[in-house]
């Protein structure tokens, strides 16, 4: 790899060539010393590339340990210390080999120098992005009806964020989707739900008046209404990328979108459920009354979004959001079992199953953090915390 | 914070270390802890063509082989470097003008695991090896 002549007698070459029946005298380097500035890090085969080509960072806050970032991945840093002696042999530099070598190029004895004795190396472990930051550095200032005269607390651009999260960016741009957040002149921005929730009510008012599909509304039309209803231009494109996704262009050129039913319908139950629990027939009664008549909901629908829960002989129904629970599987069993101390699996299942453990299967997750009992044989087996 | 990881080798000719690793300690005699520089630790040998190797250092010999990394190991360098404009902005974090860059790789080591065997003869020894109940 070095583009040194081979007679370079010198340095980590000549160990790793050493010819048979040959010897090298290995010296302290004119430089040797302690270089806490030098780390030794392990990593994949298939990492190297990346890092040589300058693919990856450290990400991290002076108090947090620092993670390693690939284009997809994050690695937790940490340090593996040995007992042996590791002496660390640089190349031959020739600049200083010209002074210091002439005596040993007479003498014909090759040499290698050690320029530190390397306490232990880095290791890489591959970890689940921290995500839940993200969530509440951008909670802390929504993006609302009245924007213009709220207080502006901290924004967020991509460069501010790559700097206080620590993620990949591949993993940060899943997480802003999954947070639907959107990127407002240069910031990315979480949108009071409540202005959400006016947004799609006037689309909903204006496919009612004007006979639009909701699922082939025309992008151009939308826009331009909803435009002229005094909503920014870029927010009613957000709510269509929230509650709908574009279908293929029709011949006619311009976007056409269709409004997915579970999304609408888990808004209109959040919204119900907004000010605390329900009855279950309260609820379905409100909740069937809000959404528009072209779909077709179903209870099935809230997985993951509500509880239901037996008091006596009523049935009630209360809000959990999936998305509003931590991301890290400890802080999230501990809130779910918070919420509830026993668990079937059909409850948990959708409350769980977006955790994401690098080398952690979920039955190894259930074993670590539940306890698992079955009152009989043919009982649902029932989770409980550890 | 974010601390690229450069290569200023320019990837394809960053330089292959090479790491010698010995059980135990190598002790320097104290006349020379003050005079590292250029002290020889020991001789190191390759007897014959098989990847075998004997390390003598003082009246020690030990015997180990070369062996490659399970993993590649990358040699980092922190470098920390003055932002003017940073400092006059005031007293913000320094650690922001720190970079790591990537001075070589290593994928082979020569490791000597056995204890070492006393050589009878041999010059005057600046440094020997202590034995490390512990080394692994
Ligand atoms: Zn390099």
């Amino acid at each position: 790899m070095m583009e040194q002549p081979h007679s370079c007698c010198k340095g980590a070459e000549v160990l790793l060539n050493l010819q048979p029946t040959s010897s090298v005298s290995i010296q302290y380097h004119p430089f040797f010393g302690s270089h806490d500035d030098l780390v030794l890090l392990e990593l994949d085969e298939k990492l190297l590339s990346d890092v040589l080509y300058q693919r990856v960072t450290l990400r991290g806050q002076p108090d947090e340990d620092a993670v390693l970032c690939t284009k997809s991945k994050t690695y937790s840093v940490k340090f593996v210390g040995t007992s042996n002696s590791v002496f660390l042999i640089p190349p031959a530099d020739c600049s200083t080999s010209h002074e210091s070598g002439g005596e040993n190029y007479k003498q014909q004895v090759a040499t290698a120098s050690v320029i530190k004795v390397a306490p232990g190396n880095m290791e890489l472990v591959e970890v689940a992005p921290r995500l839940d930051k993200l969530k509440s550095i951008l909670s802390e200032n929504l993006y609302s009806s009245d924007e213009a005269s709220t207080a502006m607390g901290d924004l967020y651009k991509w460069d501010d964020l790559i700097n206080k999260v620590q993620a990949s960016d591949d993993e940060l741009k899943a997480g802003l989707q999954a947070l639907s957040a959107v990127e407002i002149d240069g910031y990315w921005r979480i949108v009071d739900e409540k202005y959400m929730d006016v947004i799609l009510r006037m689309l909903l008012h204006n496919s009612v008046l004007n006979d639009w599909l909701l699922d082939s509304l025309v992008e151009d039309k939308v826009v331009s209404v909803l435009e002229s209803d005094g909503f920014p231009r870029k927010l009613v494109y957000h709510c269509l990328n929230v509650y709908g996704s574009s279908v293929e262009e029709e011949a006619m050129g311009g976007g056409v979108w269709r409004l997915d039913a579970r999304r609408v319908c888990v808004h209109f139950a959040r919204g119900v459920l907004r000010e605390g629990k329900r009855k279950m027939e309260s609820f379905m009664e409100e909740w069937l009354r809000m959404i528009p008549e072209e779909m077709q909901p179903s209870f099935d629908m809230l997985e993951g979004e509500v509880l239901t829960e037996k008091i006596g002989v009523e049935t009630w129904v209360r809000a959990l959001s999936v998305s509003s629970l931590p991301t890290t599987p400890a802080e999230r069993f501990s809130i779910l079992f918070k919420e509830r101390a026993k668990w079937e699996w059909k409850d948990l299942e959708p409350y769980i199953r977006d955790l994401n453990v690098p080398g952690l299967s979920s039955e190894a997750l259930l074993l670590k953090y539940t306890r698992r009992s079955q009152p009989s044989i043919d009982a649902e087996p029932v989770f409980s915390a550890r | 914070m974010q601390i690229q990881v450069k290569c200023s080798c320019g990837a394809e000719k960053c330089p292959e270390w090479a790491i010698i690793e010995l059980q135990g300690v190598v002790e320097v005699q104290p006349s020379f802890q003050h005079s590292l520089q250029n002290l020889q630790i020991g001789l190191l040998c390759r007897p014959s063509s098989q990847e075998n190797y004997t390390f003598t250092v003082g009246y020690h010999e030990l015997t180990g082989y070369k062996v490659a990394l399970k993993k590649p190991m990358v040699v980092l360098k922190k470098i920390k470097y003055m932002d003017v404009e940073r400092q006059i902005d005031e007293a913000t974090s320094s650690s922001s003008c720190v970079e790591l860059d990537v001075v070589g790789f290593i994928r082979h080591k020569i490791l000597f695991k056995t204890r070492p065997t006393t050589l009878i003869s041999g010059p005057q020894p600046t440094v020997k090896e202590k034995i490390n109940a512990e080394g692994a």
